[in-house]
């Protein structure tokens, strides 16, 4: 097994490594998953957006075929999905998949990423069934490096989701892509935050826009630590990026802010309450009954 | 009639195959090789000649007592024979390209250049000599050292030096001797333990030996397709390439070239020829794997790689032919931007057996690489891997276990020449 710390090493040897795929397919097909699991764990340990090697994809159709729905669900985002032939019978088979697995964290990493990486194309985000988006409710926890977290601050994609017009699902997707790691391109940044005014500016939206401000606070938090203290996870990280980081996030508490001002409440609460109130919403699972601000 | 006894039995054409014909026929060639037969053969008609001229000297013996004038007669026309025979000897002994030789010629030819080489050998340790030198110098230094005046002291001295120069000489002569002897015991024991082994050796690689070197006499004099067919299927099927002639590659590209032609940039197979052309081009590509990692300096290795240039220039193209991907990875090999171009692999579905040798010899282009690059396996042979592993169904186990040691060597496993299979 590889570590962590290899990365360079396994980055060098992805081709060899990616060469071993089919076969850890056919080996986990017959009841011996040790060679995929070595395969999945040198992809996550590799901090390589791109694992894949751009010729596996000229076989990614014979591989899925005779995958597992496990297998598929773990491999997926290690598969470039743009360039592939026979998309739409892929991405069915993926789907079919999904729902044939437990869950597990894993597994709803490799599906969330997978999904962010489908619904960036625009001739796969048709294909795509309407119940896969609620994984994003799932809210797993994607790595620093992942191709979720890639596609997923593209402009397709958060428009996809936008266009959704579902309040959990938006901001199940916030709460994936806004990170420390990942700083959001600027339409995509526009259209957050025009999706916070139009879709959490309802006075029922106080749990959501609580929860978002906290997540927002626990990112800012990271961010005042350092570029040293994120580098060490993510090593492609830039001043320049982390500065924008910095802006974006603050800018984006702000709106929620101004969002949260914005909202008249009919009943006259103390203060105290309603930052009780925030709390809780932040941390239960209840839909908020009275259209309360945050403090 | 010996003679032709002996060759009547090389002659005999066995039953059997073409394969197992042509194994014969190496056997029975070899065998003339290691026995000596060529000149024993070559001896006969030498001691028919050395007969005559003892007859002609008994006749001239046995005429002249009877009648001089007849016996004159005979004398002449004998030393006229003998004398011609010496000049033919001679013309053959100085001129190399005299094309009439005996064995008497060659013999001779050897034992002067023995008598040189012995000669030069004894100058060098006469010149040597501590005993030489003395008296050399003291010849020098009396000179003249027969007068009256020299002749005392140069005696005396050469009393006085001479033993002593002698018995430095007598010790370095002993110590030749000594170290003579044990040079010849240790080629002895060496030679005893080479045959021990040349005769316990497995009969396989013994075979395997014996039918390379068939197979490249085939191919060379053959000029019948079919032959040639037949032994590049042998030569094909043949997992195990040790010990073998490295011009054999160079045979199987010629077999190759003489198959195909080109026109406008692309390769055509001549008309018959299809299945020589497919099966030479998978021998060459076994035997210049093979090559590479027993011999990579080999000048035939050169010589193809001039040839295939020469050839094949990289604008030709091998498409709609069943060699198609066997050539281009001898592209692969020889241009460096052809290799990062690279080809599709997409409808590579060969035969079982060829597949299999398919992946051997990307086993040792892999483990010869990497050697040569340190870390580096080449793309192309690691997609091999990939659509190997990739068929459905998948390939034989042992294109699999192939297939699993490229990527093993990439990763870089210790993997023993022995195992990639050089030994």
């Amino acid at each position: 097994m590889a570590d962590a710390e290899d990365y360079h090493l396994i980055q060098s040897k992805h081709k060899a490594i990616n060469a071993l795929l089919p076969y850890a397919v056919w080996q986990e097909f017959g009841g011996n998953p040790e060679i995929l699991d070595a395969f999945l764990h040198a992809a996550r340990a590799s901090k390589m957006l791109k694992f894949e090697w751009h010729h596996t994809r000229e076989h990614a159709s014979t591989i899925l075929s005779k995958a597992s729905p496990h297998t598929i669900v773990l491999v997926s985002p290690h598969i470039h999905w743009g360039l592939l032939t026979e998309r739409r019978d892929l991405v069915q088979r993926w789907a079919a998949a999904t729902s044939a697995v437990p869950y597990t964290e894993e597994v709803a990493q490799s599906v969330v990423g997978t999904l962010l990486q489908i619904a960036y194309y625009n001739r796969l985000l048709p294909h795509i069934p309407a119940n896969i988006w609620l994984w994003l409710n799932m809210q797993p926890s994607l790595p620093p490096i992942c191709e979720g977290r890639y596609y997923g601050t593209r402009l397709p994609v958060a428009k996809a989701v936008l266009e959704l017009k579902d309040i959990e699902i938006i901001k199940s997707y916030f709460l994936l892509v806004w990170s420390e790691w990942d700083h959001l391109k600027d339409s995509v940044f526009d259209e957050s935050c025009a999706s916070l005014h139009q879709d959490f500016n309802e006075a029922w939206g106080g749990w959501h826009r609580g929860e978002l401000i906290q997540h927002l606070d626990r990112i800012l938090t990271q961010l005042n630590q350092g570029l040293e203290h994120l580098q060490q996870h993510n090593p492609n990280l830039e001043e320049y990026h982390f500065q924008r980081m910095k802006d974006q996030y603050r800018k984006l508490k702000d709106t929620l802010l101004e969002v949260v001002t914005g909202v008249s409440c009919p009943i006259i609460i103390p203060h105290c309450i309603l930052t009780w109130w925030t709390c809780v919403g932040s941390h239960t699972r209840f839909m908020c009954a009275l259209p309360l601000p945050c403090p | 009639m010996l003679g032709k006894q002996c060759l009547n039995r090389y002659h005999h054409i066995d039953q059997g195959t073409e394969i197992e014909r042509s194994q014969n026929r190496q056997r029975k060639l070899d065998g003339i090789t290691v026995w000596y037969f060529d000149y024993m053969v070559e001896s006969l008609p030498s001691m028919l000649q050395v007969a005559l001229l003892l007859l002609g000297c008994a006749l001239s013996r046995y005429l002249w007592e009877v009648n001089t004038v007849v016996a004159s007669v005979v004398i002449g026309l004998t030393s006229i024979g003998m004398i011609f025979y010496l000049v033919i000897i001679t013309a053959g002994t100085v001129t190399e390209s005299c094309p009439y030789k005996t064995p008497w010629s060659l013999i001779i030819r050897h034992l002067v250049s023995w008598a040189s080489s012995t000669g030069l050998a004894i100058t060098s340790a006469f010149r040597g000599s501590k005993t030489m030198r003395t008296i050399a110098e003291n010849v020098q230094y009396y000179h003249p050292w027969w007068s009256r005046r020299e002749i005392t002291p140069f005696l005396k001295d050469m009393v006085l030096e001479l033993p002593h120069a002698l018995a430095i000489d007598v010790y370095h002569l002993g110590k030749m001797m000594v170290w003579s002897s044990y040079a010849f015991a240790v080629g002895a024991c060496h030679l005893r333990v080479t045959l021990f082994m040349d005769l316990h050796r497995s009969p396989s690689i013994l075979d395997w030996g014996v039918d390379l070197q068939s197979i490249s006499w085939v191919l060379q004099v053959s000029l019948d397709k079919s032959s040639h067919l037949a032994a590049l299927k042998h030569l094909a099927s043949m997992m195990e390439l040790t010990n073998f002639n490295p011009t054999l590659a160079k045979v199987c590209f010629n077999t190759f070239t003489d198959c195909t032609t080109v026109n406008n940039c692309k390769v055509v197979v001549i008309q018959g020829s299809e299945e020589v052309a497919a099966v030479s081009a998978l021998c060459i590509f076994s035997t210049i794997s093979h090559l590479l990692g027993t011999d990579p300096t080999s000048s035939v290795l050169e010589e193809v790689h001039q040839d295939y240039l020469k050839v094949f220039p990289v604008q030709v193209n091998f498409s709609d032919n069943q060699f198609y991907y066997t050539m281009n990875v001898l592209r692969c090999l020889y241009f460096q931007s052809w290799r990062r171009q690279g080809f599709h692999w997409n409808g590579y579905k060969p035969p079982f057996h060829e597949h299999a040798i398919a992946a051997q010899n990307f086993v040792k282009i892999a483990w010869f690489k990497y050697q040569e690059t340190p870390g580096k396996v080449p793309c192309f042979v690691l997609r091999f891997a990939l659509h190997s592993l990739s068929l459905d169904p998948l390939p034989s186990t042992s294109v699999i276990a192939n297939c699993l040691l490229i990527i093993a060597i990439d990763l870089g496993c210790n993997v023993s020449d022995m195992i990639v299979g050089y030994r």
